[in-house]
């Protein structure tokens, strides 16, 4: 075991620390580039947003959205680095029941291997769209009032039902697979959480 | 994005870079709707958790911090729109001042929210079912 080679001291739920960091981090990915697309889509919308926007007396200037949409990607691409990382950290100390089925019928070694394996390709696939934005932004389109590209739009757009999916692996690991939470790792070892968690 | 509007207008303060006051203040216009849709399910998933007592009070705190933030963040939001209208490339001191006090409640926040689900299960599979089987 990983935990051994390492030397260190895991608590009942599997982890050297209370809870684990992975699912705070996943936040921060998520948010990030959710409102990175969302920014560039209501850059890209400005048009038919501005009748709207002036109805609410919003003061908005066009470029600020596209500002929002690449420093959002920019960030999301440097916690996903961090997030990554904690993940494979904490999947490597994974414990799990072996016989149980997730509601999408896999098993727990199928979901972590899809999860594992797809945290790395989603990382390499954020980091190139931000690369792209970043060409988009300083190079190409610099002084085009439509800063990002449709094709650029619709692959992000595509990239989000890839990170719904993933995310659900995840959750499952998590939810269902009761991995690295102390209450069903206490029950598990027949202790009551009720009694030791006050 | 409470956390990224304030780093957002903190390295604009002061590297006077006023694109990412910019970036600051849309994500927090964004959070400060989002967090009503997450006070709305967290209430929803709160009332169907089967809360076993030594879950209570973190619960109840979480409860109370959450409704709090949605007040906060948008009275905060508010003076953001305000600082934003009055001039677009500045941000005084005193908003970053309140901010930080906005950062700390959302990270106890986060802290609490993670403690319910990873520390006490609520919602976890193999929790609910021993909660079922009358174990817990």
């Amino acid at each position: 075991m990983i935990n051994s080679q390492l030397g260190l001291k895991l608590g009942a739920n599997q982890l050297p620390y209370t809870v684990p960091i992975h699912p705070i981090l996943v936040h921060f990915t998520l948010g990030l580039f959710i409102t990175a697309i969302a920014f560039d889509l209501a850059g890209i919308l400005f048009p038919l947003e501005k009748p709207i926007l002036k109805f609410l007396a919003l003061r908005v200037v066009r470029e600020g959205f596209f500002h929002a949409g690449w420093y959002n990607l920019l960030a999301a691409a440097i916690v996903t680095f961090f997030t990554v990382a904690l993940g494979l950290f904490e999947i490597m100390l994974a414990n799990p029941l072996a016989n149980v089925k997730s509601s999408w019928g896999l098993g727990v070694e199928q979901t972590m291997i899809l999860h594992g394996v797809g945290g790395v390709l989603l990382l390499m696939a954020i980091v190139s769209m931000t690369v792209w934005r970043g060409f988009q932004r300083y190079y190409w389109r610099r002084d085009h009032p439509r800063q990002v590209q449709w094709s650029y739009l619709c692959v992000g757009i595509l990239l989000l039902g890839v990170l719904y999916v993933h995310g659900t692996l995840g959750a499952q690991m998590g939810d269902e697979f009761g991995i690295h939470n102390t209450a069903a790792n206490l029950l598990r070892q027949g202790k009551n959480p009720n009694l030791l968690l006050r | 994005m409470v956390f990224f509007s304030y780093s957002c207008d903190l390295v604009g303060y002061l590297t006077h870079n006023h694109q990412l006051l910019e970036v600051s203040w849309w994500n927090l216009f964004v959070s400060a709707i989002a967090i009503f849709l997450a006070v709305i399910f967290g209430q929803l998933e709160a009332g169907l958790a089967n809360a076993y007592p030594a879950v209570k009070s973190v619960l109840n705190l979480h409860s109370i911090t959450g409704w709090s933030l949605s007040a906060i963040i948008v009275a905060i939001a508010a003076w953001r729109f305000v600082i934003r209208l009055r001039d677009p490339l500045r941000i005084p001191p005193a908003y970053l001042g309140v901010a930080t006090f906005l950062l700390v409640l959302v990270s106890f926040q986060t802290y609490l929210g993670t403690q319910l689900v990873w520390v006490y299960g609520l919602h976890i599979a193999p929790v609910v079912e021993a909660m079922h089987r009358g174990i817990l």
